[in-house]
């Protein structure tokens, strides 16, 4: 258990996504199920994303912030 | 050091690129078509290497990037989401613009030009074999008393210079060919090089013994009076057939109708449309696809097999009518052994003979036999009524069940009725007859009699529940 375990958990989560969106699109592509009744597995993906991430994250690692947006801070 | 840039972003550029260029090279290649249907892959092409690369980083050691797929990436999902569900829906044929008639107005660039072409004629045997090849437009084919085949007709062509229009007439000649007994007419559509839209409409008369294949891209059929096979296929196409003496084949990818009359061979049709009109088939008639209409069966003389979206069923022979509409289904005598199957319908039957299997998902269902002898029933349904209406004189041994609800029964002493939790139970026989097993699993069961006049009068049925619960 490292940061290196946690970052690899944290990278990886965007193409999971994009594996799980891809598969809901295909499957109301080919007329199975309508998109209505399947979104909320994306939601379920990203938990459970997030719910490895905490546990492979070790006590006490204070994650990096995210980049500040390119045009400064907000206010 | 520096983490280089990913590899996926150049690969799926790589293969959208190759996409295109499939399309440039091919013209048959339908790539509104194809993205239509593949798009989802994309994203999960790219997910999948995405992923890969995101693995063979942590595996080799090399420095992981903060995000897998960063937010300008996300911005381009996006993107190709509402394209890809744009397409789709534009391929769709049932939507609600289309649905509308606004299909025209989208199309409407450019001016319609007119041309007429010379009417075409080839002498014959006396059943030549009739092909047309695929093309744009309605085809009006009508057979008769005529020794040889003549083609006549016109073309549309959709163009913003009359140049254009006039050069796109000159590449698409209508052509007839003969090949022995078989006449090939071919409209050369293919040909045009600009995408100019083209509509060739055809009039064809021919020996009224002749066989008929075509192949459609869009546009009507219209065949009456040929005494040979029909065999037609259509990207889009509403088809009209009159008087067929040989079977009848037809395929389609979006139709609005497909009316069949007096046809003496076998029907058979495939693929997706709307509404299906048959009427004094002589042959067996096989409907296998999804047509999203109402589908309307009368005077059927052989087996008939339907397997319609979520329904299916076959019946011996149709002397009355079938209609299935979307959500219900009613036959009015009918010839069995009947199977039906269906998911959230209503299901009448009055006037059938033989035996009667029936599994229905969701919806209430209403019988009467009518004739007597009464046939063998198995009918089930997971949540609706039941309602069977006997002649006074039926034979039968009854089991009924309902999980939830109650039993009402004309019968009297001879079924004997017990209440089970908060369900029923109806069982006996009348006379020595045949099984009729009758399970709900929630709904009301009503076992009544028929009066003589029913049988005839079915009208008269209306009021009967009523009375009885009067009494």
């Amino acid at each position: 258990m490292d940061n290196r375990l946690a970052l690899f958990v944290q990278a990886a989560r965007g193409p999971i996504l994009l594996i799980t969106l891809g598969f809901l699109f295909a499957i109301l592509q080919a007329g199975i199920v309508s998109f209505a009744r399947t979104w909320p597995l994306i939601l379920i993906v990203i938990g459970l994303t997030k719910l490895i991430e905490r546990a492979v994250t070790p006590q006490g690692f204070v994650q990096l912030p995210p980049p500040p947006p390119p045009g400064g801070p907000l206010r | 050091m520096r983490a280089r840039g990913s590899l996926t972003g150049p690969l799926i550029l790589i293969l959208i690129g190759a996409v295109f260029l499939i399309h440039a090279l091919s013209p048959n290649f339908q790539i509104a078509d194809f993205i239509a249907r593949y798009w989802p892959y994309i994203l999960i092409a790219w997910g999948a290497l995405q992923l890969v690369e995101v693995c063979f980083r942590f595996v080799m050691n090399r420095p992981l990037p903060v995000n897998g797929v960063s937010g300008g990436a996300w911005v381009l999902v996006i993107f190709i989401c509402l394209a890809g569900l744009v397409t789709s829906e534009f391929r769709r044929p049932d939507t609600w613009w289309r649905l509308a008639g606004l299909e025209r107005g989208v199309q409407a660039f450019g001016e319609e030009h007119e041309f007429s072409f010379d009417s075409l004629q080839r002498p014959t045997g006396k059943s030549p074999h009739l092909v047309i090849e695929s093309f744009r437009g309605n085809a009006k084919i009508t057979g008769g008393d005529e020794q040889g085949v003549t083609v006549s007709g016109h073309k549309v062509i959709r163009a913003f210079e009359e140049n254009d229009a006039a050069r796109t007439n000159a590449q698409t000649p209508v052509e007839l060919l003969t090949q022995g007994n078989t006449i090939i007419v071919r409209c050369h559509q293919d040909r045009t090089y600009t995408r100019t839209s083209i509509n060739t409409d055809l009039e064809i008369s021919l020996p009224k013994g002749a066989s008929l294949e075509a192949t459609g891209a869009a546009g009507d059929f219209d065949v009456s009076a040929l005494a040979g096979d029909v065999d037609i296929s259509s990207e889009n196409a509403g088809v009209r057939l009159q008087n067929v003496g040989g079977s009848v084949k037809i395929n389609t990818r979006r139709s609005d109708l497909i009316r069949c009359t007096e046809v003496n061979g076998a029907v058979d049709l495939r693929g997706h449309g709307t509404d299906i009109e048959l009427t004094k088939i002589n042959g067996q008639v096989t409907v296998n696809g999804s047509y999203t209409g109402s589908i309307s069966l009368r005077s059927l003389k052989k087996p008939i097999k339907v397997e319609n979206l979520r329904t299916e069923f076959d019946v011996q022979q149709v002397p009355g009518e079938i209609r299935l509409e979307r959500g219900s289904i009613t036959m009015q005598n009918v010839v069995g052994p009947t199977h039906l199957t269906t998911r959230a319908t209503d299901v009448t039957i009055e006037n059938f003979t033989s035996s009667l299997d029936l599994n229905v998902d969701r919806g209430d269902i209403e019988l009467r036999p009518g004739r007597l002898p009464v046939g063998k029933m198995a009918i089930r349904t997971k949540s609706g009524n039941i309602e069977l209406a006997l002649p006074q004189a039926a034979a039968f041994a009854m089991t009924a069940s309902t999980e939830h609800g109650d039993i009402s029964n004309e019968f009297g002493d001879a079924l004997k009725e017990v209440s089970e939790g908060r369900g029923a139970r109806l069982e006996g026989s009348v006379g020595a007859g045949p099984d009729l097993n009758l399970i709900t699993q929630r709904g009301r069961i009503t076992v009544r009699k028929t009066s003589g006049s029913e049988t005839v009068a079915t009208v008269a049925n209306a009021d009967k529940p009523v009375q009885a619960s009067l009494r």
